[in-house]
């Protein structure tokens, strides 16, 4: 019985997996890895596409790949408008988001063209993997969104607020300091919980296409056709996940109690009127 | 001793078939509670469909773990 359970375990014979990103050149001592290499590609193509779309927009939209752009991009600036409150906020912080969400969506759908993956190696290396299929490429995207969530948090309310919206509550308390060293920490594992997120639905993806390629091996290709379509949606659906959370925390960062600024503004309004 | 080399290589794969297993239960069971408090909601009250994009949302949260669970797979 041991004999057979080791037979099925064999895996020398496997679908080729990888989860680790493989080096393909250096440039004196950085050694650049596969995944490096595609996201510049892929960031190159889309400052190409962003400002041939920059070009072409007209005041009347026109239909065509244009207006596909501008779908997008109004429905990320209509999720700021609804999270943040204001369209003018919306608008000026729409680039940062905008672009999170184009090149997060781009990079998982590049990864599934014919020529990225097992098909081009260098030695044993695959030449193209996609820059979301790397843990190191996502945390790095993470860890720099959430920087920039805090620096515009600081901005908007300046700093002192800023850390006293995580020391809430009455300074005398000493259940505020542990409370508030833990939203920090938390601050801390929401880049990794971002960063984890979108690199295990792409890596997984990747690995479920490579094992039904590997399962029909003279029709892989109607084998893994409908992965493929499935890693069109959950990548879409990822680049949303990652853009929408991140609109999450700076609103949660941003937001001042307006129920008590309205309240205070009502207020010093009636005793205006009545002083009047 | 060759014996003990069998079973210490065959306890692996049973300890990635349980840790998959048990590990499958708790985000299958998230989700299917999100999507049932959802068509509650919708049952309830049709205007609550505009909450759609938050239950996917939510749905990324539980699948954090089920995911984790599997990628645990290649690092065991």
């Amino acid at each position: 019985m041991y004999n057979t359970l080791s037979l099925f375990a064999a895996e020398s014979s496997g679908p080729p997996i990888h989860i680790t990103p493989g080096e393909i050149f250096t440039i004196g001592s950085l050694s650049i890895t596969n995944s490096m290499f595609y996201g510049a590609i892929t960031s190159l193509f889309l400052i190409i596409l962003f400002t041939t779309v920059a070009r072409t927009m007209t005041l009347r939209p026109k239909r065509g790949f244009t207006q596909l752009v501008e779908i997008g991009t109004e429905f990320i600036i209509t999720t700021l408008q609804n999270s943040l409150g204001s369209r003018k906020k919306a608008v000026y912080y729409a680039p940062y988001f905008v672009t999170a969400f184009f090149f997060v969506m781009f990079s998982n759908w590049l990864g599934l063209l014919p020529g990225v993956g097992e098909a081009i190696t260098i030695g044993e290396t695959p030449a193209l993997r996609p820059f979301t299929a790397d843990l190191n490429g996502t945390l790095a995207a993470a860890a720099v969104m959430m920087f920039l969530v805090q620096v515009f948090a600081i901005r908007e309310s300046g700093f002192r607020r800023h850390i006293r919206h995580y020391f809430a509550g009455s300074l005398k308390n000493p259940a505020t300091y542990l409370l508030g060293i833990f939203e920090l920490f938390s601050e801390l594992t929401r880049i990794f919980s971002l960063g984890l997120r979108l690199f295990l639905n792409v890596a997984i993806g990747e690995i479920i296409i490579a094992v039904f390629t590997y399962l029909g091996s003279f029709a892989a290709p109607i084998t893994a056709m409908p992965f493929i379509i499935l890693e069109l949606f959950v990548g879409a659906l990822q680049a949303y996940i990652f853009t929408i959370l991140l609109i999450m925390y700076l609103a949660s960062a941003i937001q001042h109690d307006h129920a008590a600024e309205d309240l205070h503004d009502h207020e010093m309004k009636k005793l205006e009127t009545a002083n009047a | 001793m060759e014996t003990f080399a069998q079973i210490t290589g065959d306890i692996e794969i049973l300890g990635k078939g349980i840790m998959m297993g048990f590990g499958m239960l708790g985000p299958a069971i998230g989700i299917g509670l999100i999507g049932s408090a959802f068509m509650n909601a919708v049952g309830r009250n049709p205007e609550a469909a505009k909450y759609f994009g938050q239950v996917f949302v939510i749905i990324s949260l539980v699948e954090l773990m089920a995911l984790i669970v599997f990628a645990s797979l290649f690092i065991i």
